[in-house]
């Protein structure tokens, strides 16, 4: 069995924690990952409050295991999703898109163990320095938002530089990549792309269908040319047309910024994967087959177990 | 027939309508990188039956539809 002292802090079985991706992560997908085991979350995006807490709500109704809510700190609501978790108990908090310094006081307060995603070592200590309980440091094989660096470069350096747990995000697909992790100085790991095809996810099945037909080369990243705004997401009629306009000599990083408004939404939601920023990482090629999220979460942690237990076998 | 298989081919690849796609398309315009060409060439060979090597000359749909049909295919 992995043992982790983060599952005890957290209540959880199986040191996996599922990725808080926008329009995709609902309360339905964060209690299913949960009642399998792992740690659920719920992704509070760019919506108002009322809709994280519709969707606590939901959760609420399908398990009596923890979660949490990723809150992304760029948000206009962010100031307001920042409350609502206190408001209604939820015990875990990952944070993205920025410094989550502002909040800490106040969920500290509330007793809510905050993990901070971050992609570089400065990041890491700025968010350490804050109180957070533990980062997760996310490489860039990871699909949505990302940083420059990569996994396996990333995590050693973060578990340097800081005194708390750090897990691991970005490239994680089974158990290979997850005892590679935890061979890194990680103590858990979080799964965003594996886990957008379980059963109980409610994205769209074209989005779906695009996961799971990827290969190896099928993403890419857009937003890259100005900085700060890199994503990761499956080549398509949206990435052509986006890539074409980043790099024409004209466009402005504010252009940029606008060219992907309401796109993962067309994706996710509406199914048109063609016009649509399908979000995904790198790992999609991996990704082959639609299966409950407990499933899932148990069969990598029993093959990473089985890997871990054989890791002698390349000393002499 | 070599023709319409590759562009269909493309067409799925590239969730984009067949009819974009013609023998005079170059691959870098459809957005197709080195890496792209590669994975291409592959199932290709797989459709096919052939061996592909990728050829900094063979930039177009037509040229590549041309080497497949020298190989007789």
């Amino acid at each position: 069995m992995l043992a982790s002292p983060i599952c005890e802090m957290l209540g959880i079985d199986y040191p996996v924690l599922q990725g808080g991706m926008a329009w995709i992560s609902d309360g339905k997908l964060a209690a299913a990952v949960s009642e399998g085991g792992g740690l659920g979350i719920i992704s509070a995006m760019n919506a108002e409050a009322g809709y994280l807490r519709e969707q606590i709500r939901i959760a609420r109704t399908l398990t009596d295991r923890p979660f949490g809510v990723n809150i992304m700190l760029m948000s206009p609501h962010a100031d307001a999703m920042a409350a609502a978790v206190v408001e209604e108990g939820v015990p875990v908090v990952t944070t993205g898109a920025g410094s989550p310094v502002k909040y800490m006081e106040a969920w500290k307060k509330a007793g809510i163990c905050v993990l901070p995603v971050v992609a570089s070592v400065a990041s890491a200590k700025m968010a350490a320095r804050a109180g957070a309980d533990a980062l997760i440091a996310e490489g860039q094989e990871s699909g949505g938002h990302i940083g420059e660096l990569t996994t396996m470069a990333l995590v050693p350096q973060v578990c340097d530089a800081v005194e708390i747990p750090v897990l691991a995000a970005g490239g994680i697909a089974d158990g290979r990549s997850m005892a590679a992790a935890l061979r890194l100085g990680a103590c858990r790991i979080q799964m965003g792309t594996r886990l957008l095809v379980a059963k109980e996810c409610g994205v769209h099945q074209n989005y779906k269908d695009m996961v799971l037909r990827a290969s190896d080369i099928s993403t890419v990243t857009t937003g890259r040319r100005f900085g700060g705004n890199t994503c990761r997401c499956i080549k398509n009629q949206f990435t052509r047309d986006f890539l074409r306009v980043e790099y024409e000599p004209g466009t402005t990083a504010e252009d940029v910024a606008n060219l992907g408004a309401g796109a993962l939404r067309r994706a996710a939601v509406e199914g048109d994967t063609r016009e649509g920023c399908v979000l995904a990482g790198q790992i999609s090629g991996m990704v082959k087959e639609e299966m409950p999220a407990a499933q899932i979460v148990r069969e990598v942690c029993t093959e990473c177990e089985a890997l871990l237990g054989r890791s002698g076998q390349w000393v002499k | 027939m070599v023709a319409e298989k590759v562009k269909a081919m493309l067409a799925e690849k590239l969730d984009m309508p067949v009819e974009e796609i013609t023998e005079e398309s170059k691959f870098s315009d459809l957005g197709l990188d080195s890496l792209d060409i590669a994975e291409m060439l592959m199932n290709l060979e797989e459709e096919f039956g052939v061996t592909l090597e990728a050829d900094a000359t063979m930039t177009t749909v037509g040229a590549l539809v041309a080497r497949l049909e020298q190989m007789g295919k």
